[in-house]
C-alpha cells in the first residue's frame, strides 16, 4: 500500500470526515490553536537551550528550567499534535509531499535529541559544557526547522 | 491618491512583484516571520507570565527581564523585517483585509505599552523585584501585553480567512 493510499484511507475515515464537514472557522481555529502550540513549545526550547548555551537565564540550574518548561513543551506538543490532526485528516490526500515528509523526519530527529541528549544535559545543575552546547544547538535547529518546514507546506 | 492606489503601487513595485512571484523567497520570508515571531513572542510571554508571578518565581524578575530582552528585541527584530517584506508583496491586498488594520492598531498599542512599561518601570526593575509581589503597574503591563499579542498574532493568522480573492 502506498503512503498516497494510507493518506486517502485515512481521510475517508468518519473521524476524518466529520471534521471536513465542520464550518471553515473550525479550520481558522485549528490553525490558531496550532500556532498557540508552536509558540508554547518553541518558547519552552528556548528558554532552556539559552541556559545550555549560557546566553540566558545563566545563573540558573538548567536541572530546574527545564522542569520548569516541561508544561510548555509538552502541553504546546499536545495542542500541536491534536490541531494538527484536525488540519491534516480532512485533507490527508493533498499531503503526501516532499515538505510533509521532511517535517515528520525532523519531529523524530527533534524527539530523539530530547529523549537523550536533552534529557542528559538537563538532569544535573551543572552540564558538562560540550555536552549542553551541543545539545542547545541541535534542539533550537531542529525544533525551529519542524515549523519552518510545516510553514513551507503549503507553498510546495 | 487614495491609500489603495498607494498600495497597489508598492506591491506592484519591481521589488514587490519579485518577491510575490519568487517560488523561494516568498515561503522563506513567512518562514522567517513564523520563526521570528516564536522567538520575540514566546520569550515575550515567558517574561509576561513572570511578571504576573505564574512562571519561573524562583528566578528573580529583574534577571528575567535583562536576560530575555535581547533575544525579545532580536526576534521581532527578524519579525518586523520579514514582515515589512510580505507587505512589501502583499501590500494591494492586505489593504483591503479588515485582519490586517486590527494587527496593525495592536502592534501600536503593544508597542506603546511596551515602551512605557520600559521607561517607568522595566529599567528600575532592581528596585521592586525583591518585592514578594510586583506592583499593580507592572502586573497592568504585563497582562496588556499579553493580551494585545495575542490579538496580533490572531489577527495575522485569520489574514488568509479574511480576504478577499483577487
Amino acid at each position: 500500500m502506498t503512503t498516497q493510499a494510507v493518506f486517502e484511507s485515512l481521510q475517508s475515515t468518519g473521524l476524518a470526515n466529520f471534521l471536513g464537514h465542520q464550518n471553515h472557522w473550525f479550520g481558522a481555529l485549528a490553525q490558531l490553536l496550532h500556532i498557540a502550540g508552536l509558540i508554547s513549545l518553541l518558547s519552552g526550547i528556548l528558554l532552556v537551550s539559552l541556559r545550555l548555551l549560557g546566553v540566558g537565564l545563566r545563573e540558573q540550574s538548567p536541572r530546574l528550567l527545564a522542569r520548569a518548561a516541561t508544561p510548555l513543551i509538552w502541553g504546546g506538543a499536545a495542542l500541536l499534535f491534536i490541531s494538527g490532526a484536525f488540519i491534516f485528516l480532512p485533507s490527508a490526500g493533498i499531503y503526501d509531499k516532499p515538505a510533509v515528509w521532511i517535517k515528520l523526519a525532523l519531529i523524530l530527529a527533534a524527539l530523539l535529541v530530547h529523549f537523550t541528549l536533552y534529557r542528559k544535559a538537563t538532569s544535573t545543575d551543572t552540564p558538562n559544557p560540550v555536552l549542553a552546547r551541543s545539545t542547545a544547538v541541535l534542539t533550537i535547529v531542529l525544533w525551529f526547522s519542524v515549523g519552518f518546514a510545516g510553514r513551507a507546506i503549503g507553498f510546495t | 491618491m487614495s491609500l489603495i492606489d498607494i498600495a497597489q503601487s508598492i506591491s506592484d513595485s519591481p521589488i514587490g512583484s519579485a518577491i510575490a512571484e519568487s517560488a523561494i523567497v516568498f515561503p522563506v520570508l513567512e518562514g522567517s516571520h513564523l520563526v521570528g515571531l516564536a522567538i520575540s513572542i514566546g520569550l515575550l510571554f515567558i517574561t509576561d507570565l513572570r511578571l504576573l508571578g505564574l512562571f519561573l518565581k524562583q528566578v528573580p524578575v529583574d534577571k528575567v527581564l535583562q536576560q530575555l530582552r535581547p533575544w525579545v528585541l532580536g526576534g521581532f527584530a527578524i519579525t518586523f523585517l520579514t514582515g515589512g517584506l510580505l507587505f512589501w508583496a502583499e501590500a494591494a491586498t492586505l489593504i483591503t483585509n479588515p485582519a490586517f488594520p486590527v494587527k496593525l492598531v495592536f502592534i501600536a498599542i503593544a508597542g506603546v505599552n511596551a515602551l512605557v512599561f520600559e521607561a517607568r518601570l522595566g529599567r528600575r526593575a532592581a528596585e521592586w523585584a525583591a518585592l514578594p509581589k510586583p506592583p499593580a503597574a507592572v502586573r497592568f503591563a504585563a497582562a496588556a501585553s499579553l493580551t494585545s499579542w495575542t490579538v496580533v498574532v490572531i489577527a495575522g493568522r485569520l489574514i488568509p480567512y479574511l480576504g478577499t480573492v483577487g
